[in-house]
């Protein structure tokens, strides 16, 4: 099958959810429900040649250069520097739409249910967000950085936009100014990083940029700069350390959101930009020194570990996932970076391994965690309260989300065979491949091993402190609602005892089955291993089979298992059986400022707080008042001293002839030697 | 051609003209005085859009000399002519000029206190601006110059807030005696060129900037140094660079606020315009060092010059965001982010790049239209609560959806959003800036960082969090009619314009060239 054609029409994927925003902007009042079915319609149908086109690519149906590119001229600057907008398919691409367009339109379905309360304001949920999902189209599809850069910075308005959803409770109106003011910092520093590509190159065209003899010729030294800015970027963006504190106070959405912006789009734009800038970090990487390449495995390695320390002793069930995203966008930068290094020195497989396994374990993030985001939306949705204290015993009274809350879980925790399993473990052979030749890869796979203990354990906590256990006060309230009947006619239809609209579980279950299997499927799938068809340099054409061999004959595969079955267990023993008093550990001396350390996030929350409001406001007030007394001071002194000048002046008016002629042979006097001296000194000649 | 015989720069003038005298004719009539004035710059904007189309059809070649030039004789003796015409650079800015004042007027539409005065200054302050936009001959510059003075200052003086008096004084005489200086720079440029052919000069008296440019780069470096650095004073006050920026933030304070669209985004433009238009081309020895130019021996290959107006540039860029912060008024904040962005343009200048050059005309094209919508919505805003003062307002976007939606496209229009008019404005300045200063880069960029966190600071305060109780909002409007328009034809432009800017950027980029390459 031919699916050139198709791949030229691929600017509509970005465009049909933009039409639902314009549609539904300008008209959702008139819609019964508010424009949602519209944001369905367009948003599927993205999603319908999304897939399409995503399916031509992985199975090898790109033209021989391994991409497709089509684009217009936008704007030129100066004479001949032509910016480009164009399409630009590759199999990363395609992952990416696949990952994109799917959790997109999951979301959106399940909004129908989780915003329905909303009444009028759906309009405005459904508008943000079809925007939100059309910009994060156009970012991966965009065939040069500036177009990535415009649409990064619109998938920044609209994460701005739909933090601030409930604009009227000061906290989220705070937690959407935070957002976008903590990843603006990252923008400009993607933005000097582009600006300094640019210069070098001439052109930001991915097909320009990447070419062999263009990167040859430039400065490798201003090229590692660049790349180091653009990287930063991407710290921002994917909240990572120490620019990660904005993304907990980001809960501060409705859950819809959350699932969005933590599965598809705004933060994986991050792990994407260093995915696609990949030839770039790879080549300056093998002739300047690999340094932009360790530091970036370095900020993932680091910040999985701090984020997951974070997750383990929150006590509100969106915040520990917040964390966890933090974490596990972590192990994608170290995948990234590792496999940049292990390229850069030569080491194509292992290296070439490790980039694969970093844009798998993105897609399978994205299923397990818009899964694990959903379901807390669920019971969010039920119980009216994000503070797992007062869950507890929720299984009886929602099943379905439970078990497939408990699918997620397992996944992200990395127990074979759930998704997470085959990339994480992927990615930590690679760091620790790396480890042998590079003593700081090996204490990144310490990190590494060590966060996946905590990802397990606080996994796990979560899922005994909502499901299990003694009954808290609001799964009491809800319990109370359901024996009185008072919301009887919701459930006349007989669900079970799942107090969740279908149109909220069906995608659940869907990303279930995702969450189970698209570790596997993508192993098997396409005719080739994963590693076969997302690649960098050189496809890794092992069969399944063989693969599975590897993974399973590696004493490390086990290490990894046997961690996380650590962590599950660690959580069962204080969670469920409480067997572990937790309470009195956290209370010991020893533990306790530990403790509150973590609550409160190292104290990054107050670092910025007070970066903002004491440095920067408080020299913007002492600057205002500079500017008032002594510059504009100054000014008006200038004017009183004239005014002065002018009184004093009066006394000269005489009314005597005599004074006047005195004064006017004077100044002429005055003036002409003046003007001699102004003109000697402009040198204009004075000879007739 | 259909514009070929017809004078259509004087027209331009003209017309606002006669409706300027129209509507001071028609005295308490003020329903009839406003429908003369909206006429009267409606019919402009047509003829402005026109100009735009016309010019376009010429073809790229001819955008980087004068077209429709009149030329006629007016003080003989003194070389003074009446000359006009239009290039790359004037035409974008002649027709934003009509934009904007047809809709500052449409935005007055509720002025009640001597109306037909209000509609009959704000026509003459068309002429004036679009005057000095068109104008190729210093004396009728400056005219032109001094006659955007007069109509703003009653404008003030007259429907302007509390201390209207010290504000609309301040304004006209700092302004002024700035003008004086560049007067001075005019007169040694004119006289100069008056010399003989064999020392130089035209052998003629003459005003046009046309024939003093074929003379002026010729100029001792002493004397070009001198000239350029007197324009540049009268420039830096009117764009305002800090430290000579404090008439404005009082100016606009005070000023009704249709004055402040007009003053932000069209006086505004009238320094820049002028370094871009006279002081660059016309003495290449003051800034260029392969000419001769001063050069710093701190930073070789930079010349003097050159340094000052980065300097001036990037200080007002920091200077004018970190005030932006301090600011309790939305109006003054905003009043403070032109200083920022018009620092920009400066700095955008100071590259002496074609990429900087064209990206600085843009930045003051899309600057005009970004705080037209910005002053309006001040406007707007207390209008229909009574103050601007942000700790007392607050969660204004339930009760006032449209005004909040307005407010919000205007600040991330002017914090650089992309898809907007600002960004490639901004994104071309910081490359040419890299281009030309390398790491020096750094600095001005911070001001990205600071103008989101007013801006985005602002609407926190301002739209959202609970309602304010300080007051009523209960019986709340939102836009009129009137209000309304004017803005969305402002947002539908911020956003052509944004999605494409080859549209305007088509225009500037061959005229640059010209400039940078010394010709007129």
């Amino acid at each position: 099958m031919d699916f050139t054609s198709l791949y030229e029409v691929a600017w509509l994927v970005p465009l049909l959810p933009l039409i639902s925003f314009l549609i539904v902007g300008f008209f959702g009042k008139r819609f019964k429900d508010k424009g949602g079915m519209v944001a369905i319609g367009l948003v599927g149908a993205a999603m319908v040649l999304s897939l399409i086109i995503a399916y031509g690519a992985l199975t090898g149906n790109l033209p021989s250069e391994g991409y497709f590119e089509t684009s217009i001229e936008w704007v030129v600057l100066g004479s001949g520097f032509a910016f480009e907008l164009g399409i630009y398919i590759d199999t990363l691409t395609a992952v990416m739409l696949i990952v994109v367009s799917f959790v997109a339109t999951l979301v959106v379905i399940y909004s129908i249910g989780y915003m329905h309360e909303e009444g009028e304001r759906r309009r405005r949920y459904f508008t943000e967000i079809s925007l939100f999902v059309g910009v994060m189209l156009g970012l991966v599809l965009a065939n040069n950085f500036l177009e990535l850069f415009i649409f990064w910075e619109l998938v920044g308005l609209c994460s701005y936009l739909l933090i601030g959803f409930w604009f009227e409770r000061p906290s989220a109106a705070s937690a959407a100014k935070k957002a976008f003011l903590v990843t603006r910092i990252g923008d400009v520093m993607f933005m000097i990083g582009l600006i300094i590509v640019f210069n070098l190159f001439g052109s930001l065209t991915y097909t320009d940029v990447f070419n062999e003899v263009a990167m040859a010729n430039v400065d490798q030294t201003w090229l590692m700069w660049g790349l180091f800015f653009m990287f930063g970027g991407a710290i921002g963006k994917s909240a990572q350390f120490p620019l990660h504190d904005w993304l907990p106070d980001a809960m501060e959405g409705p859950t819809t959101v959350s699932a969005l912006i933590h599965a598809a789009t705004m933060v994986k734009a991050g792990v994407y930009l260093v995915a696609r800038m990949f030839p770039l970090l790879v080549f300056n990487g093998a002739v300047n020194g690999p340094n932009v390449l360790i530091f970036i495995a370095c900020i993932g390695g680091v910040t999985a570990f701090i984020a997951a320390t974070m997750a383990l002793n929150s006590p509100n069930i969106k915040r520990v996932l917040a964390y966890s995203t933090i974490s596990q966008l972590g192990y994608m930068f170290l995948a990234l970076g590792t496999g940049g290094y292990l390229l850069s020195q030569g080491e194509i497989e292992s290296g070439g391994l490790g980039y694969s396994a970093g844009m798998f374990h993105l897609m399978n993030h994205a299923f397990f965690k818009a899964l694990l985001f959903l379901s807390a939306g669920a019971v969010i949705h039920l119980v009216a309260t994000e503070e797992m204290r007062k869950m507890g015993g929720l299984r009886k009274y929602m099943p379905i989300t439970s078990l497939v809350m408990l699918i997620g879980a397992l996944s992200i925790a990395g127990i074979p065979p759930f998704s997470g399993f085959w990339s994480k473990d992927e990615i930590l052979a690679s760091v620790f491949e790396a480890g042998s030749m590079n003593g700081v890869f090996m204490l990144l796979y310490v990190l590494g091993i060590a966060t996946a203990f905590m990802t397990a354990f606080y996994m796990f906590r979560m899922w005994f402190m909502t499901f299990t256990g003694p009954e808290g006060e609001a799964t009491k309230t809800v319990a109370e609602r359901s024996s009185h009947g008072h919301d009887a006619h919701e459930h006349k239809k007989g669900r079970f005892s799942e107090h969740t609209p279908k149109v909220m579980t069906v995608p659940l279950i869907l990303l279930a089955v995702l969450a189970i299997f698209s570790g596997m499927a993508a192993l098997f799938f396409f005719g080739d291993t994963f590693y076969g068809v997302v690649y960098f340099d050189e496809p890794n054409h092992e069969t399944a089979l063989e693969l599975l061999e590897s993974i399973f004959t590696h004493a490390l595969t086990y290490l990894s298992i046997l961690v996380a079955v650590a962590g599950i267990l660690l959580a069962y023993f204080a969670y469920y059986k409480n067997k572990i008093d937790v309470k009195a550990i956290a209370n010991k001396p020893a533990v306790k400022p530990l403790y509150d350390m973590l609550l409160a996030r190292y104290g990054f929350t107050k670092g910025y707080n007070w970066i903002g409001e004491k440095a920067v406001y408080g020299f913007s007030l002492v600057l205002d008042k500079f500017d008032r007394f002594i510059i504009d001071g100054l000014i008006n002194g200038i004017g009183k001293v004239c005014m002065k000048t002018g009184k004093g002046l009066r006394k000269v008016q005489t009314g005597f002839v005599q004074t006047y002629a005195g004064v006017v042979v004077g100044g002429a006097v005055v003036m002409m030697l003046l003007m001699y001296l102004l003109m000697t000194v402009l040198g204009v000649d004075l000879s007739p | 051609m259909m514009l070929e015989n017809v004078p259509i720069l004087s027209l331009l003038l003209i017309l606002p003209l006669v409706g300027a005298i129209a509507a001071f004719m028609v005295g308490p009539r003020a329903k009839l005085s406003k429908m003369i004035a909206l006429v009267a710059s409606a019919v402009t904007l047509l003829l402005a859009s026109l100009l735009m189309f016309e010019f376009f059809a010429l073809g790229s070649d001819l955008f980087g000399s004068y077209q429709y030039v009149e030329s006629y004789e007016w003080i003989k003796a003194a070389g003074i002519s009446y000359t006009l015409g239009v290039d790359g650079i004037s035409v974008p800015m002649v027709w934003l000029i009509a934009l904007l004042c047809f809709l500052a007027i449409l935005f007055s539409w509720d002025v009640e206190n001597r109306t037909s005065q209000y509609m009959g200054l704000m026509l003459v302050l068309e002429v004036g601006v679009m005057g000095v936009f068109t104008a190729l001959d210093y004396f009728l510059f400056y005219v032109f110059w001094e006659v955007v003075l007069i109509p703003m200052f009653f404008l003030i003086a007259i429907w302007g807030g509390p201390r209207r008096d010290y504000a609309s004084i301040k304004f006209f005489i700092y302004t002024h005696v700035a003008s004086l200086v560049m007067l001075i720079g005019i007169f040694a440029m004119y006289f100069e060129a008056a010399k003989p052919v064999i020392d130089g000069g035209l052998g003629y008296k003459s005003f046009s900037m046309e024939d003093i440019a074929l003379v002026s780069g010729n100029f001792g470096i002493v004397l070009q140094t001198a000239v350029f650095g007197a324009l540049l004073f009268g420039f830096i006050v009117k764009m305002p660079m800090v430290p000579f920026h404090t008439w404005l933030p009082d100016a606009h304070v005070e000023a009704p606020t249709a004055g402040s669209v007009l003053l932000a985004g069209l006086l505004l433009k009238m320094g820049s315009y002028g370094i871009i238009r006279v002081a660059i081309p016309s003495f290449p020895g003051a800034w260029d060092t392969s000419l001769g130019a001063y050069e710093s021996s701190m930073f070789p290959g930079l010349s003097y010059m050159q340094i000052i107006m980065i300097v001036l540039g990037v200080l007002s860029m920091l200077y004018g965001a970190i005030m932006c912060i301090a600011q309790k008024d939305i109006k003054k904040m905003v009043a403070y982010s032109s200083i920022s962005h018009m620092g920009s343009v400066m700095l955008a200048f100071a590259t002496f790049t074609e990429i900087g050059l064209a990206a600085g005309v843009f930045m003051m094209f899309a600057h005009g239209l970004i705080t037209g919508v910005l002053f309006m919505i001040c406007g707007v805003v207390q209008h229909k609560t009574g103050t601007r003062m942000i700790p007392r307002l607050g969660g204004l976007a339930s009760k006032v959806p449209y005004i909040a939606t307005f407010m919000m496209i205007g600040f991330m229009a002017s914090l650089g959003l992309p898809g907007l008019v600002g960004f490639i404005a901004e994104f071309a300045i910081f490359i040419a800036a890299f281009n030309a200063f390398e790491w020096l880069l750094l600095v001005p960029i911070i001001s990205v960082a600071l103008s989101s966190a007013y801006y985005i600071w602002a609407m926190q305060r301002v739209l959202f969090g609970p309602l304010t109780k300080d007051i009523d909002l209960e019986h709340i409007h939102d836009v009129n009619w009137y209000e309304a328009a004017p803005l969305s034809v402002l947002v539908f432009f911020i956003v052509l314009f944004g999605i494409w800017p080859g549209l305007i950027m088509d225009y500037i980029t061959p005229a640059v060239t010209k400039v940078l390459t010394g010709g007129f």
